[in-house]
């Protein structure tokens, strides 16, 4: 999947990677994405509510050698 | 603003420390307004002294190794992202008068007040803990 930017967590522990995410999207246009790569395995459910209340889209998770990789469509 | 969550901090031990500014920072990230009111030993999380070596809860000091591994960050590390992420930093009054504690002891940016700042704040919050 396209992603705009690329944000590398990995290797950071909660709330790390939410912190991190939530300053890269800042800085980005509404219907940009974001493609996060994450170690942490808590970051499978807080990305997923983080996306949610933040009205943004999680286009797709996928785990792959122990990383997880989350892409989200900013709203 | 997505929601408000005030939090009272009373306990000063590193695990302590930790609830605190992991809810803190994740509810700031998630568009929260967040203020956190340091009450009793809570003062140590704010601590300029206190904050960089807060002690592990008694039969716990192994753990020491374990936070090292797990790449957490440290308590101060945590303090000033959660300042970056606009959280609010009450600091008790009464207690910092109890202790003989003045203003420049504790780290900058922080407010001093008393319980009624904290509930006028927490009145309409949308989650609150306390720690």
């Amino acid at each position: 999947m396209n992603a705009d930017k690329v944000l590398d967590a990995k290797g950071l522990a909660c709330p790390m990677p939410i912190v991190k995410t939530r300053k890269e999207m800042k800085d980005m246009e509404s219907g940009q994405v974001l493609e996060i790569l994450a170690t942490d395995k808590g970051a499978k459910a807080d990305m997923t509510a983080w996306a949610k209340s933040g009205g943004h889209e999680l286009l797709d998770i996928q785990e792959e050698g122990g990383v997880l990789k989350f892409w989200i469509k900013k709203g | 603003m997505a929601g408000k969550t005030a939090i009272i901090a009373s306990n000063g031990s590193l695990f302590d420390a930790y609830k605190v500014y992991n809810i803190a920072t994740a509810a700031a990230a998630s568009d929260h307004e967040v203020a956190i009111f340091f009450t009793f030993e809570g003062l140590n999380l704010i601590n300029k002294e206190a904050y960089e070596q807060l002690a592990l809860p008694e039969g716990k000091e192994q753990m020491a190794e374990g936070l090292r591994a797990a790449n957490v960050p440290t308590i101060p590390e945590l303090a000033e992202m959660a300042q970056e992420l606009e959280v609010k930093f009450i600091g008790c009054q009464m207690t910092m008068d109890l202790f003989g504690l003045e203003k420049d002891a504790f780290i900058d940016g922080i407010d001093v007040g008393g319980a009624v700042t904290f509930l006028d704040f927490a009145k309409d919050a949308d989650v609150t803990l306390t720690f």
